[in-house]
């Protein structure tokens, strides 16, 4: 029996004591891959080599975009990664950079070619691309700060600009709004992928609008989207009442059985 | 009427002296205290488990296609839905506490010594089935995190070499975690466990009612300290009626047991359910930080502590082990372990570490 008690007492102290990590038994951390080990290494020219941080950072990373879903090649074979046998299609040019993004942003490129900005692009080889606004690399989720004086008087006055954020002001907020609502019932356990999705379709469609940069159709169309919005709003709305009720609900049966308890209690008592 | 059925039944199974002899003549031990009841509890937290997963089979779809979506369907087509699913999710959790009390409550009282070691076996068993009911539930609605979880708890036979894959694989059925392990793990959840269960539950009370109860060690008369030469039934003539004074007892425990659950299901609905419960099951996909729920917690932090894979998981077969078979290790006739320093430290220690393990897994 003793030596039993101290068989234990050692096996717990072993695991107590024991040198740390771990089993590997987390299979968690995001995956390397070829471009992320080069562009991090040492041998990686200077200009190149802050290109993973500022993708960590950015929204196309959080939302599982990586430098193959853009670039090509083959993330998962080093000596071939850079292979345009692979699809490696590198950095593209200037004025290529639309159908560069577009590929994925297919209903932003229409709008932006047949806007003033993509206009001048053609025309030019110089007008604003998708990078002059958004930026590349570090890209964060849009909205409509982007549309700033600062920004856009780099190329033009900045009042018809203000004009376009103005009108895009009051859909812009709902978004945040009805994004918030579902932020909350997705905390308090709600299956909320039907609403995600349709406020993903009306945020991209409304996102593909600014692009046009034309004030009067922006001011059309925002009608539209405010009543799909308040579609959405309506059935959080539904679901934050269902979800008071069954607060209510389960109060009122936590209360019955604490009733209860009291009944016996007192019934012991006599 | 009331009166005529009685009688019906009076003539048929001897209905009064059952009720006398079961119940207003059945003496428990005096100085029973409310741990006493964590036995009733436990089965009635089984039943209310059997009741609330009856209601959710009927629109559960064991595929991986639907099974999440059926259970989505549960919490908000199903009218009250939500309140089964809920009542069976924080149903287990607190089974597996009430289960674990019980047990607690048994060691820190001496009753699974002599003629109890089987009561203590099929006790332990029992706990292990109850786990073994949460894992297989847990993956089930085939959500990021139980698909995830289960491949984490499903790789650690791994750790043996020669048996350790070909147990991992056939857990899984096959190489990942797939639509084939989540039927055998529902059917092992639905069929297999609950026969088991029920069957040891009856082993169990035919042996709690056979040898009797134990009574509280701290204040022992001379008589209870007879030595166990023959096979007597531990009579406690001095003791209170089980009906009404213990049922009583139970009764008001069984309130606050349902109390907790609803409270829990009102003011804290998510507490069992982080966000990657709430994302269907992306094999391509892994969450951050998975984490098993609260009581692998501290057997998962210890493997991941020790550095040696096979050694981490021997060791923790070796402590089920001397858990399961504990009343053949300790074998000194003394029940009350506040006269036996060493059972007793070695009692807190291993409780402080399990706690302590616990809390470190959660915010590792």
């Amino acid at each position: 029996m003793r030596y039993l008690l101290w068989l234990l007492i050692i096996s717990l102290m072993v695991f107590i004591c024991a040198p740390l990590p771990s089993l590997g038994l987390e299979d968690t951390a995001a995956r390397s891959t070829a471009c992320l080990d080069c562009h991090d290494s040492e041998m990686m020219e200077p200009a190149f080599r802050d290109i993973p941080a500022d993708w960590k950072k950015s929204w196309h990373f959080q939302n599982n975009v990586s430098c193959h879903d853009c670039h090509g090649g083959d993330p998962t074979d080093a000596a071939m990664a850079m292979s345009p046998e692979r699809g490696f299609a590198g950095k593209p040019e200037y004025s290529g950079v639309p159908e560069f993004c577009g590929k994925c942003h297919i209903g932003i490129l229409k709008n932006y070619l047949e806007s003033g900005h993509g206009k001048a692009l053609k025309a030019s080889q110089s007008g604003p691309n998708c990078v002059t606004c958004h930026g590349s690399h570090g890209i964060q989720k849009a909205n409509i700060n982007i549309i700033d004086e600062k920004r856009c008087s780099q190329c033009h006055t900045y009042e018809r600009a203000k004009a376009m954020k103005q009108a895009l002001f009051a859909t812009e907020k709902k978004i945040r709004d009805v994004r918030d609502s579902l932020r909350e019932l997705k905390a308090a356990g709600v299956f909320t992928e039907e609403e995600e999705k349709t406020i993903f379709n009306t945020e991209a469609e409304f996102r593909t609008l600014f692009h046009s940069v034309d004030v009067s159709l922006i001011k059309d169309r925002s009608d539209g989207f405010v009543k799909k919005l308040e579609q959405i709003e309506a059935r959080e709305k539904s679901v934050f009442r269902e979800l008071e009720f069954r607060k209510n609900f389960s109060a009122f049966l936590m209360l019955v059985f604490i009733g209860l308890g009291a009944v016996i209690f007192l019934l012991s008592k006599t | 009427m009331t009166g005529k059925i009685k009688n019906w039944l009076e003539i048929r199974i001897g209905l009064d002296e059952l009720i006398r002899t079961q119940l207003t003549q059945y003496m428990v031990p005096r100085g029973i205290n409310i741990f006493y009841t964590l036995g009733i509890v436990a089965l009635a937290a089984f039943i209310s488990q059997v009741v609330t997963g009856f209601f959710l089979l009927i629109y559960y779809i064991p595929d991986t296609e639907h099974a999440f979506g059926s259970v989505q369907d549960i919490m908000s087509e199903v009218p009250f839905g939500w309140l089964f699913r809920l009542m069976h999710a924080v149903g287990s959790n607190l089974m597996v506490a009430v289960v674990m009390l019980h047990m607690l409550s048994v060691f820190f009282m001496g009753s699974y010594k002599k003629p109890r070691e089987m009561t203590w076996i099929s006790g332990a068993f029992m706990l292990l089935m109850t786990l073994t009911f949460c894992l297989s539930g847990y993956l089930l609605p085939w959500s990021q995190l139980s698909y995830w979880a289960t491949t984490i708890v499903t790789s650690i036979p791994t750790a043996f070499p020669y048996a350790g894959e070909f147990i991992t694989r056939m857990m899984r059925g096959g190489e990942t975690v797939s639509g084939i392990t989540l039927n055998r793990f529902f059917a092992l959840h639905v069929t297999l466990l609950p026969m088991l269960l029920i069957l040891f539950i009856g082993i169990h009370l035919f042996l709690v009612r056979r040898i009797g109860i134990s009574a509280p060690p701290f204040d022992k008369v001379a008589e209870k300290k007879k030595l166990w030469i023959a096979f007597r039934h531990e009579d406690h003539p001095d003791g209170h009626a089980f009906y009404p004074y213990f049922v009583q007892k139970e009764m008001y425990v069984l309130m606050a047991y349902f109390a907790l659950m609803f409270f829990i299901i009102s003011f804290l609905p998510t507490l069992f359910f982080p966000e990657d419960a709430n994302t269907p099951a992306d094999q391509f996909k892994t969450p951050a930080h998975i984490k098993p729920e609260w009581y692998f917690l501290a057997a998962y932090q210890m493997l991941k502590l020790i550095p040696n894979k096979l050694l981490g998981v021997s060791i923790q077969v070796a402590l089920t082990v001397v858990f399961v078979l504990w009343p053949f290790f300790d074998t000194k006739e003394e029940e009350n372990i506040l006269k036996r320093p060493l059972l007793l430290f070695v009692f807190v220690l291993s409780l402080i570490t399990w706690v302590g393990l616990t809390i470190w897994g959660q915010y590792s």
